[in-house]
């Protein structure tokens, strides 16, 4: 290589470098599908990262493990790094880093339950955003203390959810007290029509029920076994 | 006079040996079940003697007769294999899957396999003596099992991975069965002495004492039954779980300890009843987590652990108190074996564990390499079950797949049985280990 070769190709290094970090922002922008190579079996991963007033926003995809437009938390992008985590039971974190053109992809660990396995993301269109489903407002009459029992594998549970309405839509207030003080965190409620649902997604549980006769009317959810319950205002 | 006393130590010496050898021809030792062998054990791992690999997973515990392992494949084959070197003696095609556990006397082989059929095989050429039919078998099953959906579909469970084992004394030889029944066949011809049915599969194994046998059925009851004659002599009811099939059905084989009974049960429970009337003496719930294992009685205390809370028990065998409780990392469905003062038990995420007698402390373990790999991240990097990436779904075959990944990484569910300072036990990996 001549003097002037090596200079020109300094040159480019430099200004590559200088650029880079401030279009790696504009260019983690989009949707990403790779594979994480954890052993004997890659896992498709389909990752939708955009800006908003700012701030980073996201939601993935992994079909192997049932995960459809969960929204991505701690997001946090800085030079051609990029880091979020997925929470929840499945609890993943990756760890990105935006490879220099023309590679345009996303190469980094997945790590879940202690075990890491290589990632790697091409870029493959613009960002398709999930966003999960808000909380709607509930009707005046659903306010307060709603208490009831029910029986499982021979135990008896007491079940009570207090509903409040609030300018961004209601919250609710569960608790299940069977040999231990059970409170579960709430992260939807909503009501259609007569059909009032609660839902604990990190904890695997949720109430649905009609409101009729001034009883909720329904059955409680936990992961896979349902089970009829009767809530009526307490006293 | 000093001739004498010598001829009595020898003769004492000898029924002690004669003893401590038909303690390991039986599915927990002997006919009671105690779990208990006698001689050295390794309170350290220096290596591993040998291990002999068979065409599929190994659910059955190996039983030894003069320098013989004798056990039962997920392949088909029953084998004998030589207990110093892991040399092949001979294999036996039975023409479905034998995770039952062999029982051995008179110089022959018994064991009952997924064919429907029971076999009686010399033990020294493998040889069949005859075999017998019963009404087949099949796991247990129920509508919606454990909340797998749809829940109006019937689903086997895969969690029913044993059969029965079978225990011979008096030239009857008697086993439980998936069509419901306990058999009792004469032991030199496989002729039906009688047959006692219960409501469900019997996949657990009867315990013998003073002419009862003593074993539970899926249909949540518990039986004595007159060894003679097969009647009845009291049944006790365990727990029923009618909505989704859960908490219900005994898989734990009894051990009998100075007329007491002790069982684990699905319904959470370990329990001790009165061998004579079926009275309930003692119980130990374990927060809706599966007693599969069967009990080890030893120096006054019971041994057991449980399936989802994965805690390893000693409880006082007259009381039920708790004496020791230790954290384990996954399921346990292989049953302890007490050998000196070391306690070792087989963990689903196949791991092989030494625990000192008095404390329960983990001396040490072995981990099968299958397990090392984590395929499909089945274990979460502290060898825990890793739920989210074994069972998204509930739905179809997805939970019975689950089961399928847990096993194929080489859970050890046989239960081990200590010989001269040697262990052997089974795994899932398809192999068959002797360590040292």
């Amino acid at each position: 290589m001549t003097a002037a070769g090596a200079l020109l190709r300094l040159i480019t290094i430099l200004i590559g470098a200088a650029v880079l970090p401030s279009q790696a922002q504009d260019l983690m922008s989009g949707r990403w599908e790779g594979t994480a190579r954890i052993p004997d079996d890659d896992l498709n991963v389909i990752v939708d990262l955009a800006q908003q007033n700012g701030a980073w926003v996201g939601s993935i995809i992994i079909p192997g493990l049932g995960v459809k437009g969960t929204p991505l938390t701690d997001i946090k992008a800085e030079a051609s790094d990029v880091n979020f985590a997925v929470k929840g039971p499945v609890g993943i974190k990756l760890n990105l880093r935006l490879l220099p053109p023309p590679e345009n992809k996303l190469a980094g660990n997945f790590e879940q339950a202690g075990n890491r396995a290589p990632v790697t993301l091409q870029k493959t269109g613009p960002p398709q955003v999930e966003y999960p489903p808000r909380s709607t407002p509930v009707a005046k009459e659903l306010e307060g203390e709603w208490k009831g029992d029910y029986e499982i594998m021979g135990f008896t549970r007491h079940v009570s959810i207090k509903f409040a309405n609030h300018p961004d839509g209601a919250t609710a207030d569960f608790v299940i007290v069977g040999r231990k003080h059970n409170v579960l965190p709430v992260d939807l409620v909503s009501q259609e029509s007569d059909l009032v649902t609660v839902d604990s997604h990190e904890m695997g549980f949720s109430f649905e029920g009609r409101l009729r006769d001034g009883k909720l009317t329904g059955a409680i959810r936990q992961g896979a076994i349902e089970t009829p319950l009767v809530l009526v205002r307490a006293k | 006079m000093t001739k004498r006393i010598s001829k009595v130590v020898v003769l004492l010496v000898t029924l002690c040996a004669v003893r401590a050898i038909d303690a390991q021809s039986m599915f927990r030792g002997d006919a009671t079940h105690s779990g208990t062998y006698m001689g050295p054990a390794p309170r350290q791992f220096h290596r591993v003697r040998w291990k002999f690999p068979t065409g599929d997973r190994v659910i059955s515990s190996p039983v030894f007769k003069d320098n013989v392992i004798y056990f039962g494949g997920d392949d088909g084959n029953v084998y004998a294999v030589d207990a110093a070197t892991g040399r092949q003696i001979w294999k036996r095609a039975t023409n479905g899957p034998a995770p039952a556990t062999p029982a051995i006397a008179d110089g022959t082989v018994y064991i009952g396999s997924y064919d429907g059929r029971f076999y009686a095989f010399n033990a020294q050429t493998g040889a069949l003596k005859w075999k017998f039919a019963t009404n087949g078998e099949r796991r247990f099953e129920a509508k919606g099992l454990h909340g797998m959906q749809p829940k109006q579909q019937t689903i086997a469970d895969p969690f029913d991975i044993y059969l029965s084992s079978p225990v011979v004394a008096n030239g009857t030889v008697y086993f439980g069965s998936g069509d419901g029944n306990l058999y009792a066949l004469d032991s030199a011809t496989g002729d039906l002495r009688w047959k006692f049915k219960t409501g469900d599969v019997v996949h657990a194994s009867p315990a013998l004492a003073d002419g009862v046998l003593f074993f539970g059925s899926w249909d949540s009851y518990f039986y004595a039954v007159d060894a003679a004659t097969g009647k009845e002599r009291w049944r006790f009811h365990g727990g029923e779980d009618p909505m989704i099939h859960n908490q219900v059905g005994f898989q734990s084989s009894p051990a009998v300890v100075n007329g007491t009974v002790y069982t684990g049960c699905r319904d959470s429970n370990l329990y001790a009843l009165d061998a004579a009337t079926g009275k309930e003496k003692w119980r130990v719930f374990n927060d809706l987590s599966w007693v599969i294992t069967s009990p080890a009685v030893a120096d006054g205390k019971v041994f057991f652990a449980t399936s989802d809370s994965s805690l390893y028990h000693v409880v006082d065998a007259n009381t039920g108190k708790p004496i020791v409780r230790q954290q384990g990392k996954a399921y346990m469905f292989s049953s302890p074996a007490v050998g000196s003062d070391v306690v070792f038990i087989g963990v689903l995420n196949g791991t092989l564990e030494a625990r000192d007698l008095k404390t329960g402390d983990l001396l040490w373990d072995f981990k099968v390499e299958k397990s090392k790999e984590n395929d499909g991240w089945v274990l979460t990097s502290d060898r825990k079950f890793n739920g989210p990436f074994l069972s998204h779904s509930n739905w179809r075959e997805a939970p019975i797949l689950a089961t399928d990944q847990q096993i194929r990484l080489g859970g050890i569910y046989s239960s081990p049985l200590v010989v001269n300072g040697v262990v052997y036990f089974g795994s899932a990996d398809g192999y068959v280990y002797a360590l040292e």
